[in-house]
């Protein structure tokens, strides 16, 4: 579900948000036109104002855990968790984590890739969030999703700022709730 | 809380001391020396490198001093910052021990009381711009940017910015990689910070000092929360003071 059809309709926020991420057409291949939060980031009043979005729908869903997907869902995720007193969960790449891990294996548009997370980060029965930047086909999210279950947590919310024209018009994305701040810009 | 094993301290020799660069390729490697003494790997008494904040612009500092009700005000929080840092063996190859800051992330006390300790030092000291290093410094760059309200600028790996960037190439143990930043990110004469989660030998911060500077920015500081100062990356910032948490 979108922000604004979930008690933020008509919210200047929203559209200060929007308007500050840039389109780069054709990246990373011809024909896909990329959100680029970058601008978004480097936006102060836009940064704080998506984060304050975020945090005031969690803070009082007792939240324990906050798990950003590698990279992009770095730049947000961490502040939120700070923000409503929950651990900060990094799911990574493979490889980069060191000690003991979990994998979930997730499909790109030609093979496919893992998600990793640390043994013992998150204890069975917590309350999770899942935050990424940007979320398409919703391959990420739900291995990331996944990962989260296998060790007993509860997936309350996956988040992003920006939900393409796949995932629109669905609330849940593999059982899960879904929000997002804003569609794409053209 | 981060454990310490006892068992691996005194078995590790010839420990391999790779370039910085290294360390924040996808298998990051972080090199501790150890003391030659039978105690357990002990984190060192965490030092504060660095000055009092001051309305004026940050001078060039070398050696650590502080004033004392600074050290008084933070010494609870550096040492559960510290303790809450894990080192984990022989990751990734034989023989290293890497800080894993993962284990500090799951402590909101201590993630919280390190991003107040540098939102302490940079809130008054008008900076425009925190360029995080991908992607642990991202972890604590951008709560920091958001904190004292300036732009978050990520320096990341080739080929992840759409759009113009700029590039930076810095050494490895063997080969290059190559630091980028969007064309347009910041303006010349703008104040910055580099953050990272740590410094080793100083490569990949010195080529995102670089970056900055070849655009003109004014880079205040580089801020990390851990410093392996036996490897000297200090050394290799030039000018630019280094502030750290724990070393």
């Amino acid at each position: 579900m979108f922000a604004a059809e979930n008690g933020l309709k008509g919210d200047p926020r929203l559209k200060g948000i929007s308007d500050s991420i840039t389109v780069v057409p054709h990246f990373p291949k011809p024909g896909i036109m990329f959100q680029d939060i970058t601008t978004l980031v480097s936006n102060p009043k836009a940064f704080k104002d998506t984060i304050d979005i975020f945090v005031d729908r969690y803070r009082d869903m007792d939240i324990s855990v906050v798990a950003g997907v590698e990279a992009r869902g770095f730049m947000f995720a961490p502040t939120i968790a700070l923000a409503i007193g929950a651990k900060f969960i990094p799911l990574r790449k493979p490889g980069k984590l060191p000690g003991e891990v979990i994998s979930e294996a997730y499909e790109l548009e030609y093979g496919k890739d893992r998600l990793e997370m640390h043994v013992g980060a998150v204890q069975r029965g917590e309350r999770a969030l899942v935050i990424d930047d940007l979320v398409a086909t919703g391959g990420t999210l739900s291995a990331a999703t996944r990962l989260l279950e296998r060790v007993g947590a509860e997936v309350v919310e996956c988040a992003c700022v920006i939900g393409l024209p796949e995932v629109k018009g669905r609330c849940r994305l593999g059982g899960k709730p879904l929000y997002m701040l804003v569609e794409p810009r053209q | 809380m981060a454990t310490t094993p006892n068992s691996l301290v005194l078995e590790i020799s010839g420990v391999k001391i790779v370039p910085q660069s290294n360390y924040h390729s996808g298998n990051s490697v972080k090199v501790k020396l150890l003391p030659n003494t039978k105690s357990p790997i002990a984190r060192r008494t965490p030092t504060i490198y660095g000055r009092t904040n001051t309305p004026r612009g940050l001078q060039q500092i070398k050696s650590s001093h502080m004033a004392a009700q600074n050290v008084d005000s933070t010494d609870d929080r550096i040492s559960r910052i510290s303790s809450s840092i894990r080192v984990i063996a022989d990751f990734p190859k034989p023989g290293i021990l890497f800080q894993d800051i993962t284990t500090l992330l799951l402590d909101p006390k201590a993630f919280k009381d390190t991003i107040d300790l540098f939102v302490e030092r940079y809130k008054e000291q008008n900076i425009n711009v925190v360029a995080g290093i991908e992607a642990r410094g991202f972890i604590f760059g951008a709560p920091i940017a958001l904190a004292i309200g300036a732009k978050f600028v990520p320096l990341r790996k080739p080929k992840k910015l759409p759009g113009e960037v700029i590039s930076e190439e810095y050494s490895l143990e063997y080969g290059t990689d190559i630091m980028e930043m969007h064309v347009g990110a910041v303006q010349a004469g703008e104040r910055a910070l580099v953050v990272d989660d740590l410094i080793a030998t100083g490569g990949t911060l010195s080529a995102a000092i670089r970056l900055l500077e070849r655009v003109g920015v004014d880079v205040v500081e580089c801020a990390c929360v851990i410093e392996l100062p036996e490897l000297k990356g200090r050394n290799l910032l030039g000018d630019k003071p280094l502030f750290v948490l724990v070393s």
